[in-house]
C-alpha cells in the first residue's frame, strides 16, 4: 500500500495543486498499485510513514502558517533523510529551500531540505511555462504564478532547463532536486500535465518500475500541452 | 449644470455610441465611455454629482444582482444602470450618461476602490471574495486588502456585507457605516487563514471566531437563504431599503445567470460558471441526466486552469457528459481522474447533437463561451 500525504491543502491550495496527490492515486491504480491519499491539516500530526508527500502554492500568510507547522514537528526534515519522495510546488517549493523573503519583507528560515532561496523578484512570473528536464528525458509544461526569484545553490540542481515562461525567475531554470525531493514552480496541476513526471515518482516511491500505464487521454492531453506551450 | 467642457465630451460620447451602433452594428456602450473618458478623465466623478449611487461588487453575481437591485431602485424612479455587465471604469462611465437621479453600477473587483472614491456612493453592496482569475487578481487576501484601504476612508458610504464570508468582514472592519449580514454562516473555500491577523482561522459549522477579534458570530442581520442567488437577492435588499426600496422576493431563478435556448430541437438551459466557488454552485443545480461542459480559458474566463482539480464533479457521475470548447481536454482529463467518463466535440453545436431531438440538456459554460451562446 502507497501512501500518498497530502500535506495542509487547505492553506497550500490555491493553484489547484491537490490534483497531484489525485493523479498519483490514479496511476498507481492503473499500474496495479493500491495506494491511499491521507490529507493532513495544519492541525493533525504529520504521519512518519508515507511513500509520497505534497506541498502546493500558497499566498503569503498561508505559507508562513504551513512553514511554522512544519517545523514544529519537524517530519518532513526527517523523511527527507529517508527514501520518501517529496515534491513541493511554487509556495511550498520555497519553503522547504534555506531562505526566502516573506510578505512582511523579512528574510525567513525555510525547511533547508534544498539548497535554493528565494528573494522578491522585480515583477511576477505568471503564464504557461514550458521545461526540458534532464531527470527525466522529456519535455514538461505547467502554469506559473509567483513573484520571486530561486537561486540554486551547489548541494541542488535544476529541476529543468526553461524553454518557455520564466521558472525560477531567471528565465533560465525551473526548479531543483536533489535526491528524492523535488521542487518547481509548475502547476496545472504539473502531474496531471505531465503523466510521466507521476509514473517517475511512483516508480521512485515503489522502487518498481512503474512503464505499464496505459492511459490515452493522459498522453493525448500531456502531448497536446506541449504543441501548443510555445 | 454640467460644465462645458464635459458637456462636449457627453455629446462626443453619444454620438460615437450612435455611430457604433449604426455603422458596425456593436452595442456601443463601450465605446462610449472610452471615448467620454478619453476627452474628460474627470467624467465619472463630475456625473456622480448630486446622484444617488449604489455599488455592487464581489467575485460573483455581480451582474444579476445589479439587475435585481436596479429593479428594486427602480420603485422611486429612473435608474442609470450597465445592461451588459460591463463593469469597468469606461462601462461606469458609460452607465452614468442616462441622465437618471438614481445609479446601480457594476463594479469589477480590482476597480471597486477606484469607483467608489470616485463617485461617493451611498452604498457599496459587497457580495463574496473567493479565487477568481489568479492571473489577474494574484490573491483574494491582496483585493481584500484593497477594499479595505477605501473603506476605511468611506465615511459617507454604507457598506452592506455577507458576514459569513471572513475577507468582506475584514475589508469592512474599519468602515464608519456597515450592515453586516449574516446567514447562519458557511464554509469558506479560501478561508483558512484570518485575513486581519494571518493566524489560522478557527471554523466550527461555519462560524470562524479569530483570537483577534474577527468573527460572524454577531451581525445586524440574520437570514436563512439556500443558495448564493438568494443570499445575492437578500443583499439587495437590504441595500434598497437604505435608500428607502421595499421588499422584493425574487424568483431565486432570477438571479442565476441563466438562459433557455432551443438548439436543433433540443432544450438547453445554458448557466455561467467560472471560479471553483461558481462552478462548485452552479454544479449543486444539476438535474438533468444530459450535461454539456463548455471550458474556455480566455483573459476573462481566468488562463489558468488548474482550479478544476479544487472542484468535485461527483454529480455528473452516470450522467450522460459531453465537453466542449478551448480548454476541453482539461476538462476531460480532470472528469477523468474523478472516474468521470465523457466525449470530447469540437464545437457546442456538435455537442448539442450528441443527444436525441426533444432532450432537455443543462450547460456549464465558462464566461466568454456563455456570451457567445447567449447572443
Amino acid at each position: 500500500m502507497l501512501t500518498i500525504v497530502r500535506i495542509h491543502n487547505e492553506l497550500l491550495g490555491t493553484y489547484g495543486d491537490r490534483g497531484n496527490a489525485d493523479v498519483l492515486a490514479f496511476r498507481a491504480k492503473a499500474a496495479g498499485v493500491t495506494s491511499t491519499i491521507l490529507d493532513i491539516s495544519y492541525r493533525d500530526p504529520m504521519p512518519e510513514s508515507g511513500d509520497i508527500y505534497l506541498l502546493g502554492g500558497a499566498e503569503d500568510a498561508a505559507q508562513a502558517l504551513s512553514l511554522a507547522a512544519l517545523k514544529r514537528d519537524g517530519v518532513l526534515s526527517r523523511i527527507a533523510a529517508t527514501d520518501s519522495v517529496l515534491l513541493a510546488i511554487c509556495a511550498g517549493f520555497q519553503i522547504i529551500g534555506t531562505t526566502f523573503v516573506n510578505g512582511e519583507n523579512e528574510v525567513v528560515e525555510g525547511l533547508g531540505l534544498l539548497d535554493v532561496s528565494t528573494v522578491p523578484g522585480k515583477s511576477r512570473c505568471v503564464g504557461d511555462v514550458k521545461i526540458f528536464s534532464d531527470l527525466l528525458g522529456i519535455e514538461l509544461t505547467g502554469f506559473e504564478n509567483h513573484g520571486g526569484v530561486t537561486t540554486i545553490g551547489s548541494s541542488a540542481k535544476a529541476f529543468g532547463k526553461v524553454i518557455v515562461g520564466r521558472g525560477n525567475g531567471d528565465g533560465a531554470h525551473d526548479g531543483a532536486v536533489s535526491g528524492n525531493v523535488f521542487g518547481t514552480y509548475l502547476h496545472g496541476p504539473v502531474l496531471a500535465r505531465n503523466p510521466e513526471f507521476a509514473d517517475f515518482l511512483l516508480a521512485r516511491a515503489t522502487g518498481m518500475k512503474i512503464a505499464n500505464v496505459t492511459d490515452p487521454l493522459a498522453d493525448e492531453y500531456a502531448v497536446w500541452r506541449r504543441s501548443v506551450t510555445k | 449644470m454640467p460644465k462645458r467642457g464635459l458637456k462636449r465630451a457627453i455629446l462626443i460620447a453619444l454620438i460615437s455610441s450612435w455611430a457604433s451602433k449604426t455603422f458596425l452594428r456593436k452595442s456601443g456602450e463601450t465605446i462610449s465611455g472610452r471615448v467620454l473618458l478619453a476627452l474628460r478623465p474627470s467624467a465619472i466623478e463630475e456625473l456622480s454629482n448630486d446622484r444617488i449611487i449604489l455599488l455592487v461588487s464581489g467575485t460573483n453575481g455581480k451582474t444579476s444582482t445589479t439587475r435585481f437591485l436596479t429593479k428594486l431602485v427602480e420603485q422611486l424612479g429612473g435608474v442609470a444602470t450597465s445592461k451588459s455587465g460591463s463593469n469597468l471604469s469606461y462601462g461606469v462611465a458609460s452607465s452614468l450618461l442616462s441622465p437618471h437621479r438614481y445609479a446601480v453600477l457594476e463594479v469589477d473587483e480590482l476597480h471597486l476602490p477606484g469607483m467608489i472614491a470616485k463617485t461617493s456612493p451611498r452604498v457599496v453592496v459587497m457580495l463574496n471574495l473567493t479565487r477568481d482569475q489568479l492571473h489577474r487578481m494574484h490573491e483574494v487576501k491582496k483585493v481584500a486588502d484593497r477594499w479595505k484601504k477605501i473603506a476605511d476612508l468611506a465615511h459617507e458610504t454604507t457598506f452592506v456585507i455577507d458576514i459569513d464570508d471572513p475577507f468582506l468582514n475584514y475589508a469592512t472592519s474599519k468602515a464608519k457605516n456597515v450592515v453586516r449580514v449574516s446567514f447562519g454562516g458557511r464554509p469558506h473555500p479560501d478561508g483558512a487563514v484570518c485575513p486581519q491577523c494571518g493566524d489560522y482561522l478557527n471554523w466550527i459549522d461555519g462560524q470562524y471566531e479569530c483570537l483577534c477579534g474577527l468573527t460572524n458570530k454577531y451581525s445586524d442581520r440574520k437570514y436563512v437563504a439556500q443558495s448564493a442567488s438568494e443570499r445575492n437577492a437578500i443583499l439587495a435588499n437590504v441595500a434598497g431599503y437604505i435608500v428607502g426600496t421595499s421588499w422584493v422576493d425574487p424568483d431565486s431563478r432570477e438571479l442565476e445567470r441563466k438562459v433557455e435556448k432551443e438548439f436543433h430541437n433540443r432544450k438547453v438551459s445554458i448557466r455561467l460558471t467560472k471560479n471553483p466557488a461558481s462552478w462548485t454552485e452552479a454544479l449543486k443545480s444539476i438535474e438533468a441526466q444530459r450535461v454539456i461542459l463548455v471550458l474556455n480559458a480566455r483573459e476573462v474566463d481566468g488562463i489558468d486552469t488548474s482550479w478544476l482539480f479544487d472542484v468535485s464533479f461527483e454529480i455528473l457521475r452516470n450522467r450522460k457528459i459531453v465537453v466542449t470548447g478551448e480548454r476541453a481536454m482539461d476538462m476531460q482529463y480532470r472528469l477523468h481522474v474523478e472516474g468521470i467518463e465523457s466525449s470530447r466535440v469540437a464545437n457546442f453545436e456538435e455537442a448539442v447533437l450528441q443527444f436525441e431531438v426533444g432532450s432537455e440538456i443543462q450547460a456549464l459554460t465558462a464566461y466568454t463561451a456563455f456570451f457567445e451562446l447567449s447572443k
